[in-house]
């Protein structure tokens, strides 16, 4: 839960892909049993600020500090290890692979035995379909269901901090709504929740705090009721008819 | 021999070329279902897998048609090539991968394919430097066992090219459909990135493709020799070529596809130089190399490559 | 010491511009290469040099097709065998019909003999070696046609393994077909040629001439072709296909002509080789031959024809001199010692074995080759860099595209549907872009903007509708013909041609415009110096449109420059082609909010320009300030249509892109109200 406690923190992180700067001196604190969110448009370092955290990408200078250690030279596998698991964009399950073995590949960095079959029983319970499509191929499931799955094989490796990309894309509206109390539900039970989301409003609405990224730069930060009040934010973000909304 | 008994022996001759086809399709097929990288040094990792087996052969006193065994020191000494063989050949696929290939991962275009034309050739040259370009008589401690059926003949060595390659075949399917690794495997050739994101040690992953790829091969060399009695230099490049249209032609990435492929290869072989000539049987297997890849790319059971955008 | 001695013999060309010193190093060459047979009087060495030659003559050939235009050939031989055969069964005494009246006209001009070896007479083919040369060069380019065209819609990598089938198949049917090739022990008594009658022999010289005057030639050509639109257009699309095709460069035909283009070098070359040996067996033109071609491309430095003239010539060197040279004195230490393995070294034995050492040391250490094709301009100065952004403009500049404003609708988009599979990714959209006018698509991430713009532009085919541009119907069309009625687009990922400089990026876009083809390219006619002048001119104007932004970049690799500035680039190569409908995709994505509003408001002036634009951006702020009317998609359908400030009102638009909040938000407004 919220006791205060850092859980993952970046501290003047720059990044580059080649030649291209991309995420410039960027500091993100994350605290544990909280929910932060990361607002910003497409090609602002969203991505890459994921692909930061799970060791994807290294970053040129800078540290990434996670449960009090230091885990910019970690491999990615060492990550999940200790408890980052990604929801990634657009789910990415293994198409061609069972329901099921998406959600062992989920628990892969950990060893079979009663604490998985514990862990598949609880993933099971948050999403009953999920157990009923258990032996079908992935790729055949509907956008929803797969979002289910992939929050499901994210859960798979008991995570401390889950970072999810753009988990509200291309679903339907009324399910971005059940995935967002999805999110809040399993916050309750003590994970830690990084998401991206584009969906600023709705993304508000649930976190406790969030970023504002741009061209690579944070430009703004604070709690997510502060930021719902920001006019630059209603503005850039949540459209400017929030603003007449308020006025 | 009538129209049905040459029609028979060349069904078992064609599974046979087409089982050492399909192991050699199936180290295509898992490099290029995860990497996207048609790897044409397997080419001739094979080829050295069949001189590594003549060498076992050689050392364990099997010298060539004339030493004949029987019982259990021919399944020992078989064993023993092809574990040996095997070994090798996937040792020297990882350790190819690990130095020369892994550190153009990231780079785009011809850069890696070009690479393993010149690992191929290295292999190659290495070969006729040391070996020389004469054939070399492989030797076979099979005894000279014939069952007639009909007109037909199957050879013991027919057979036990089947139960090597089926062997072989079942390892790798259970491999991939049941353990860890398998799994892990398979994944990462549908989502490399997000199989790593999931913690699947990839670099690993590749290494162990590369290596089972290579043990394939190393298999499929021994067989070569065991079916041909010669070896040489030169076998690489049109085996090579044949298996990776069967690779192709199952669609590629797909192991079952790799080993379907291979066997109607063979066949397909078999059947032309019976029935058409065995000059043209060539230029038969590489039309259907490129009819099949413009006109039926994904092959017969789909084909399976990594989502890259 | 040494430089010293070279200060003081550079001293004299110091001050000379370094395109001159580059020319006056270049006639050096020649007149050196010229007088080399007088200069040096070793028939041998001269017979080597003509070697060399030909294989400069073949690696410039293979440059075409795999350096220009980035295909893989790896079967690159084949052609040289056809040249080599073609010339080959035409003059030796082969296949020999029996004489008869058809013969007569033939025999007139010089193609037949009536010969008699005892029985019937008989026809002897004695094909002219000058006739041979060009019709060599035609009949290769045919068959570079027919072995490319299959191959035309593979990937690059199944394209390799093609052309090695291929490369296969011609010295096995070379093998198999004896009556005419003479099969595996090879055709003999090939004619030498000759010239007002005099026989060129077994002597060396003429063939070193011949050699010389061929690869001047394919040099010449090579170079007239790389810096013209045809060379533009095989570099675009070895960069990248689909941005090629969207930017109107005919993906078929460019890699046919590259493919005909590099297989007439080959035939003309295999024409020399065998008139100079006087014999052709199938090996001679086996995958070896292929391989150590690759070699040569890569050694010099794929797409670079001087580094490919210097890594075939290198290579030849090391094969004919250099190894035996050193082996002999190895040999010598070797016995001086008494180390029989070393007293009978022969290094040229290994030479494949180095070919494949320098393929694999040059992928892993200098992948560009040792003339890289690619001078890369440095970065700008920190002072350049941070000189005071001018704003640019469009006023000034003659009208963007031709089309002349207030006339109906310029884009009219019926029932278009598109399925991925079991996902409808667009559900019978319909839209309508004014001539003139610019229309916004908002919508979430994956609700199918993107695929709207990708079944405009061809690539992407619809499951129905219809899409007429000015009354044309878009659909079933290719990209490059979308492109050429003037539909021209920006994408999403920016898909630049990476590896080219900014300027070489619009001039690309300018494909469409252009009319120079090849023949024109090397005849170097007035007409189409003209026209690269006037590309160039139109280039450099359209960069200005963005101030000082790209204009000082224009030498620069477009992969090493800011997001922002290859945003630019895009847009820019699109305005290049001259369109009349701009498409963008999320053109401000990744620049901050000044880069944002200098955009848009260069966006407005293109459009007071006269120009219609289709815009999909996710930053409302640029959609109200740009656009007249707003259409909303979610889930593949239009759920909102109408002017900005209408659409931003709407619940359903409200629900599906903003979310719950913003609908709250509303609702309570207008509860307020």
């Amino acid at each position: 839960m919220r006791d205060g406690s850092t859980l993952l923190e970046f501290k003047g992180v720059n990044t580059y892909y080649g030649d291209l700067h991309v995420l410039k001196n960027v500091d993100y604190t994350i605290g544990r049993g909280e929910i932060v969110c990361l607002l910003g448009g497409n090609a602002s370092g969203k991505s890459t600020t994921m692909k930061t955290i799970m060791g994807v990408v290294q970053p040129q200078s800078g540290t990434v500090t996670y449960d009090g250690q230091v885990i910019s030279d970690l491999s990615t596998s060492e990550r999940v290890r200790r408890g980052i698991a990604p929801v990634l964009e657009a789910r990415r399950l293994f198409p061609r692979m069972t329901v099921f073995e998406n959600l062992e590949i989920g628990a892969y960095t950990r060893k079979k035995g009663p604490e998985f079959d514990e862990d598949l029983e609880r993933v099971y319970q948050l999403f009953p379909r999920v157990k009923e499509r258990r032996t079908q191929l992935a790729g055949t499931l509907s956008g929803g269901e797969q979002q289910m799955v992939a929050i499901g094989r994210a859960l798979m490796s008991r995570p401390k901090l889950i970072c999810m990309d753009e988990p509200s894309m291309g679903l339907s509206p009324l399910f971005v709504e059940q995935v967002f109390d999805i999110i809040q539900m399993i916050n309750k039970q003590g994970v830690t929740m990084f998401m991206v989301e584009q969906n600023a409003a709705m993304a508000l609405s649930i976190a406790h705090r969030a970023y504002v990224l741009q061209t690579g730069v944070v430009v703004l930060s604070g709690t997510a009721a502060e930021m719902q009040q920001n006019e630059m934010i209603k503005q850039a973000y949540l459209g400017e008819m929030q603003v007449e909304g308020a006025a | 021999m009538t129209f049905y008994d040459l029609l028979l022996q060349q069904v078992i001759n064609g599974l046979s070329l087409g089982a050492m086809y399909a192991l050699l399709a199936l180290g295509f097929t898992l490099v290029y279902g995860i990497l996207e990288l048609i790897n044409f040094s397997h080419f001739n990792v094979f080829m050295v897998g069949s001189f590594v087996g003549l060498f076992l052969l050689e050392a364990m006193g099997v010298s060539g048609q004339l030493t004949i065994m029987t019982g259990l020191p021919l399944v020992g000494v078989l064993a023993v090539a092809f574990a040996g063989s095997m070994l090798f050949c996937g040792g020297l696929g990882a350790v190819i991968e690990r130095f020369l290939l892994r550190p153009l991962r990231q780079v785009r275009g011809p850069a890696p394919m070009i690479t393993t034309i010149g690992i191929s050739y290295i292999l190659f040259n290495i070969v006729i430097l040391t070996q020389g370009a004469d054939s070399k008589n492989f030797p076979n401690p099979l005894p000279p066992i014939v069952w007639h059926i009909g007109g037909a003949e199957l050879r013991l060595r027919e057979v036990l090219i089947w139960a090597v390659a089926l062997l072989l075949m079942g390892g790798l399917t259970y491999f991939a459909g049941y353990t860890k690794m398998g799994k892990a495997m398979r994944a990462t050739a549908q989502d490399p990135e997000a199989a790593r994101m999931m913690g699947v040690d990839v670099d690993r992953v590749i290494s162990v493709a590369f290596f089972l790829g290579g043990a394939m091969a190393g298999a499929g060399g021994l067989i070569f020799g065991l079916y041909y009695n010669f070896t040489s230099f030169i076998i690489g490049f049109k085996t090579g070529l044949f298996a990776f249209t069967a690779a192709v032609l199952g669609g590629i990435g797909n192991v079952p596809g790799a080993m379907i492929g291979g066997i109607l290869i063979g066949l397909i072989e078999a059947m032309s130089g019976a029935y058409i000539a065995s000059a043209w049987s060539d230029v038969i297997v590489f039309s259907i190399l490129v009819l099949v890849l413009v006109f039926m790319p994904s092959g017969l059971l789909g084909r399976v490559a990594p989502n890259k955008s | 010491m040494i430089t010293a001695a070279k200060t003081a013999l550079m001293r004299p060309f110091e001050n000379m511009e370094p395109q001159k010193r580059r020319l006056l190093g270049l006639n050096a060459l020649v007149v050196l290469l010229i007088l080399f047979p007088f200069l040096h009087d070793n028939d041998a060495n001269i017979d080597a040099m003509a070697n060399a030659g030909t294989l400069v003559a073949l690696a410039l050939g293979l440059n075409i097709v795999v350096g220009f235009a980035g295909l893989l050939d790896l079967g690159y031989a084949a052609f040289y065998a056809l040249g080599a055969y073609y010339y080959g069964i035409f003059t030796a005494f082969q296949i020999m019909p029996p004489w008869g009246e058809f013969w007569v006209p033939f025999e007139f001009v010089g193609l037949v003999q009536k010969v008699n070896r005892g029985g019937p007479d008989l026809v002897h083919f004695t094909l002219s070696f000058w006739l041979a040369l060009p019709t060599a060069a035609i009949i290769t380019a045919v068959f570079g046609v027919l072995f490319g065209a299959p191959t035309l819609r593979l990937r690059g990598d199944y394209l390799a393994i093609v052309t090695l089938g291929f490369g296969e198949i011609v010295p096995i049917v070379a093998r198999n077909l004896d009556g005419f090739t003479g099969g595996a022990a090879g055709l003999n008594g090939v004619q030498a040629p000759k010239l007002f009658g005099w026989s060129f022999g077994v002597q060396a010289w003429p063939y070193y001439y011949v050699v010389l005057a061929l690869v001047a030639l394919l040099i010449f050509i090579s170079l007239r072709l790389r810096d013209s639109r045809t060379g533009r257009a095989w570099r675009a699309i070895r960069e990248d296909e689909t941005a090629a095709s969207a930017m109107g460069v005919n993906l078929v035909n460019y890699k046919l002509l590259a493919f005909a283009t590099g297989a007439a070098f080959g035939g003309m070359t295999g024409v020399v080789f065998i008139a100079k040996l006087q014999t052709a067996t199938p090996d001679m033109f086996n995958f070896n031959v292929s391989a150590m071609l690759l070699v040569m491309v890569v050694l010099g430095g794929m797409g670079s024809v001087w580094g490919v003239v210097l890594g075939a010539f290198l290579l030849q060197i090391m094969q004919s001199w250099f190894l035996p040279e050193v082996s002999g004195v190895l040999r010598m230490i070797g016995e001086a010692l008494e180390w029989g393995w070393l007293a009978r070294i022969e290094l040229v034995e290994g030479i494949q074995l180095i070919f494949g050492v320098i393929l694999v040391f040059m992928m892993l250490y200098r992948r560009d080759g040792l003339i890289p094709a690619v001078k890369r301009q440095g970065a700008l100065h920190i002072t350049q860099q941070a000189a005071q952004v001018q704003r640019g403009g469009f006023v000034g500049l003659d009208r963007i595209g031709k089309w002349s404003p207030g006339t109906g609708n310029a884009l009219e988009i019926k029932g278009v549907t598109v399925r991925f599979g079991g996902l409808v990714a667009l559900n019978s959209v319909d839209l309508v872009v004014p001539a003139g006018g610019v229309v916004a698509v908002i919508g979430p991430n994956g609700s199918g903007k993107s695929t709207l713009f990708n079944v405009i532009t061809g690539l992407v085919e619809a499951d129905g509708g219809s899409i007429k541009f000015e009354g044309v119907e878009l659909l079933g069309l290719r990209p490059d013909q979308v492109l050429e009625h003037g539909v021209a687009r920006t994408f999403q990922n920016i898909r630049l041609f990476p590896n080219l400089t900014v300027l070489e990026n619009v001039l690309i876009g300018e494909h469409a415009r252009l009319t120079t083809g090849p023949v024109g390219a090397v005849a170097g006619t007035s007409k189409s110096r003209a026209e690269e002048e006037g590309a160039l001119k139109w280039a450099t104007d359209i960069l200005a449109l963005f101030g000082n932004r790209l204009t000082p970049r224009a030498g620069q690799i477009v992969s090493g420059l800011s997001y922002a500035n290859r945003r630019r680039v895009e847009i820019a190569r699109a305005l290049a082609s001259r369109p009349r409908i701009l498409l963008l995709d999320e053109p401000t994505a990744g620049m901050n909010p000044a880069e944002t509003l200098e955009l848009a408001e260069q966006i407005k002036s293109l459009h007071e320009l006269g120009l219609t634009i289709l815009l999909i951006e996710h930053k409302l702020d640029v959609v109200t300030r740009l656009a007249q009317n707003v259409v909303v998609l979610d889930h593949g359908e239009k759920i909102a249509e109408g002017p900005a400030d209408e659409v931003r009102r709407n619940e359903e638009v409200l629900r599906a892109y903003l979310g719950r909040a913003a609908t709250a938000a509303a609702a309570k407004e207008k509860s307020n109200a």
